[in-house]
């Protein structure tokens, strides 16, 4: 009774009371499905076959069998993927508060690389002096 | 000695453990009964018993079955109709 093309409606679970397609056969138990529910592996227990069997390829893409429910008249929605947008990133309050709390500490950075550099120069102008 | 309002049993009764060691009885309302299957009467699984204030908190996807009779029918009664609308 389950082979590939037939026609079943889904019980149990969110897709129930939604038509499928039985598209390859995978086990005792178990078979993939596709057509108005999402693509499958499904429990034969949670599938009630109807009377009709789909003309469909062993293994068929989710278009091939969209095209065979739009001949049976019935309707599979495709999901819709928004396009995204590109996120601009936020600037913190808190952060500006903190980089302005760092450029203090850098100033007194600058000071004390100033500072001994002029230490330096001071030295080697009094080794210059005594050199004379 | 309890207050007068607490000695009437419309106050569930919870024994609380204390961070110092003692029990103490605290005072609850009482919860509402759990949902039932419009069909056959058995307690449905995964929907809250709680009070009306706390069920307006709860998202809607936590206060049901994400199925067709979701929160209404057991999955059995749910399925045996499903069945039936298939073979119509």
């Amino acid at each position: 009774m389950y082979e590939t093309g037939r026609l079943c409606v889904k019980i149990a679970g969110r897709d129930a009371r939604q038509k499928c397609v039985i598209v390859e056969v995978l086990d005792d138990h178990f078979v993939m499905i596709d057509g108005q529910t999402r693509r499958r592996k499904c429990n034969i227990k949670h599938l009630e076959p109807l009377d009709k069997v789909l003309k469909i390829k062993k293994g068929a893409s989710h278009s091939e069998v969209a095209a065979a429910f739009k001949k049976e008249g019935f309707e599979v929605t495709e999901k819709k993927s928004k396009p995204k947008k590109e996120k601009t990133a936020k600037k913190r309050k808190s952060v500006e508060k903190g980089a302005a709390k760092k450029s203090i500490p850098k100033k007194e950075d600058s000071e004390k690389t100033t500072k001994p550099a002029k230490e330096t120069k001071k030295k080697t102008e009094s080794k210059d002096k005594k050199k004379k | 000695m309890t207050e007068p309002r607490f000695r009437s049993r419309t106050f569930a009764r919870v024994k609380k453990r204390l961070p110092g060691g003692e029990t103490k009885t605290h005072y609850v309302k009482r919860k509402p009964k759990v949902a039932k299957c419009g069909t056959c009467g058995t307690s449905l699984k995964g929907i809250p018993k709680e009070r009306p204030y706390k069920m307006k908190i709860l998202g809607k996807s936590k206060k049901t079955n994400e199925r067709p009779y979701g929160g209404n029918l057991c999955s059995k009664c749910a399925r045996a109709l499903i069945k039936k609308e298939a073979r119509l």
